[in-house]
C-alpha cells in the first residue's frame, strides 16, 4: 500500500512542482526510468513470492539506475551511447516482461 | 545465448531470496521505501512532461529548417534569374559596342553561330534521344553498371556525329563540362545524376542517328547493350529544348581594336 501511495504522490508532485532536470542529466532520465520499472516489477514479484525486503529493493533500485546511467554515460563518451542505451533497454525489457509474466501467473493463476 | 538464458531464468534479484532466508525483517525501513516510491513517481511524471514539452520544440526546429531550405532555394532562383538578365544585358551591350559596320556584322554572325555550340544559349530543335541505364543484373560493385566513361564515350560520339548541343538529364554539356564518377553516382558539372540517363542531342536528324551508330561510340554502346544487357534506346525526337549551361560565364572582355 505504501509504495502505491508513494508512487501516486510522486506523480502528483512531479506534475505540480515540475522540477527541471539539469541538461546534462536529461539523456539518462529515460534509461533511469526503465531501470526503475525493472526494479519495481522485480520487487512486486518478490513481494508475491513472500521474499520482499525493503533494503534489497532500495539497494537494487539505486544500483540499477546508477549502473544503467553509467553504461550510457560511458557509451556517450566513446561514441556508442545510443547503441548501449538500446542494449540496456533490451536487457531490462526482457527482465520486465519475464517478471510481469510471473506476476500475472501468481495473481491470476493463468 | 547464455546471457539471455540467465536474464530470463533469474529476472528477480537473488538477494531477495538471500535476505529473506536470513530472516531479519526490519519494519522501520518503511519510510525509505515510501521515499523511493515518491522519487520513482516523480521521475515518471517529469520524464513524461519533458517529452510532451519537447515535441512542439522539435516540430518548430523542423519547420525552421524547411523554411531555411526554401529560402535558400528562392534565393538561388533569384540569382539564376539575375544571371539570365545580366547575360541578356551583356549581349545587348556587345551588340551596341560592335556598331554597325561590315566587320561588326561578320563578328555578330560568328557569335550567333558559335553561341549554341559552346552552350551559351538555350537550343531547341529536332534531334535524337538516347536513354541508357544499368543492366538488370547490375551488382553493387559496379559490374554491368553505366560508368562515367560510358557516358563520356556517348557524349563524344554525339559531338562526332555532328550534334550541335548535347545534354545529359537536363545538364547541358559544354567544352568545360566534366562527366565523372563521384561515389556511387555519375556527376555532370559536379551535380549527381539519377538513373536512367537521358542523353539529348540537337542536330541534323537525318544524319545524326545513322552517323552515331556507325561511330566508335555506337559500336561501344552496341557492345554494352548486347553483352552486358544494359538499356540502350535511341530514338528521333521532333522537338528538344536544351537549356543553356549555367556554368558558362563571361571571363574576359575587351574593346575590339578595329
Amino acid at each position: 500500500m505504501i509504495p502505491l501511495l508513494g508512487l501516486l504522490a510522486g506523480i502528483v508532485l512531479g506534475i505540480v512542482l515540475e522540477p527541471s532536470i539539469p541538461q546534462i542529466l536529461q539523456p539518462y532520465l529515460p534509461i533511469a526510468i526503465v531501470a526503475a520499472m525493472d526494479a519495481l516489477f522485480g520487487a512486486f514479484r518478490a513481494y508475491l513470492e513472500g521474499t520482499f525486503t525493503d533494503r534489497v529493493f532500495v539497494v537494487s533500485f539505486i544500483s540499477n539506475v546508477l549502473i544503467a546511467a553509467v553504461i550510457v554515460y560511458v557509451g556517450d563518451q566513446i561514441g556508442v551511447g545510443s547503441q548501449l542505451a538500446t542494449a540496456v533497454v533490451v536487457v531490462l525489457g526482457i527482465r520486465i516482461f519475464t517478471n510481469a509474466a510471473a506476476i500475472r501467473r501468481a495473481l491470476f493463476h493463468a | 545465448m547464455d546471457l539471455l538464458n540467465q536474464i530470463i531464468r533469474h529476472p528477480v534479484d537473488p538477494d531477495y531470496a538471500l535476505v529473506a532466508a536470513r530472516g531479519n525483517e526490519s519494519a522501520n525501513r518503511r519510510w525509505t521505501l515510501a521515499l523511493l516510491a515518491v522519487i520513482i513517481g516523480s521521475l515518471f511524471a517529469v520524464a513524461a512532461l519533458q517529452t510532451t514539452r519537447a515535441a512542439p520544440a522539435l516540430q518548430l526546429e523542423r519547420t525552421e529548417l524547411i523554411n531555411r531550405v526554401q529560402n535558400a532555394e528562392r534565393a538561388q532562383d533569384e540569382l539564376q534569374g539575375r544571371v539570365a538578365s545580366l547575360s541578356q544585358e551583356i549581349a545587348t551591350l556587345r551588340a551596341a559596342a560592335l556598331g554597325d559596320d561590315d566587320a561588326a556584322r561578320a563578328l555578330e554572325e560568328r557569335i550567333d553561330a558559335l553561341d549554341p555550340v559552346v552552350g551559351n544559349v538555350p537550343v531547341s530543335g529536332p534531334g535524337v534521344l538516347i536513354v541508357v541505364d544499368d543492366s538488370p543484373s547490375a551488382t553493387a560493385d559496379g559490374r554491368d553498371r553505366v560508368l562515367d566513361i560510358d557516358l563520356q564515350v556517348l557524349a563524344n560520339g554525339l559531338w562526332e556525329a555532328g550534334a550541335e548541343a548535347v545534354s545529359i538529364n537536363g545538364h547541358r554539356l559544354s567544352s568545360l563540362t566534366a562527366i565523372r564518377s563521384a561515389g556511387d553516382a555519375i556527376t555532370v558539372d559536379y551535380r549527381s545524376l539519377t538513373r536512367p540517363y537521358r542523353v539529348e542531342a540537337v542536330g541534323d536528324v537525318r544524319a545524326l542517328q545513322a552517323r552515331f551508330v556507325e561511330s566508335s561510340a555506337g559500336a561501344w554502346w552496341n557492345d554494352l547493350a548486347q553483352n552486358r544487357r544494359m538499356r540502350y534506346e535511341i530514338s528521333d525526337v521532333k522537338q528538344l529544348d536544351l537549356a543553356a549551361d549555367p556554368g558558362m560565364v563571361l571571363r574576359h572582355a575587351g574593346k575590339a581594336t578595329s
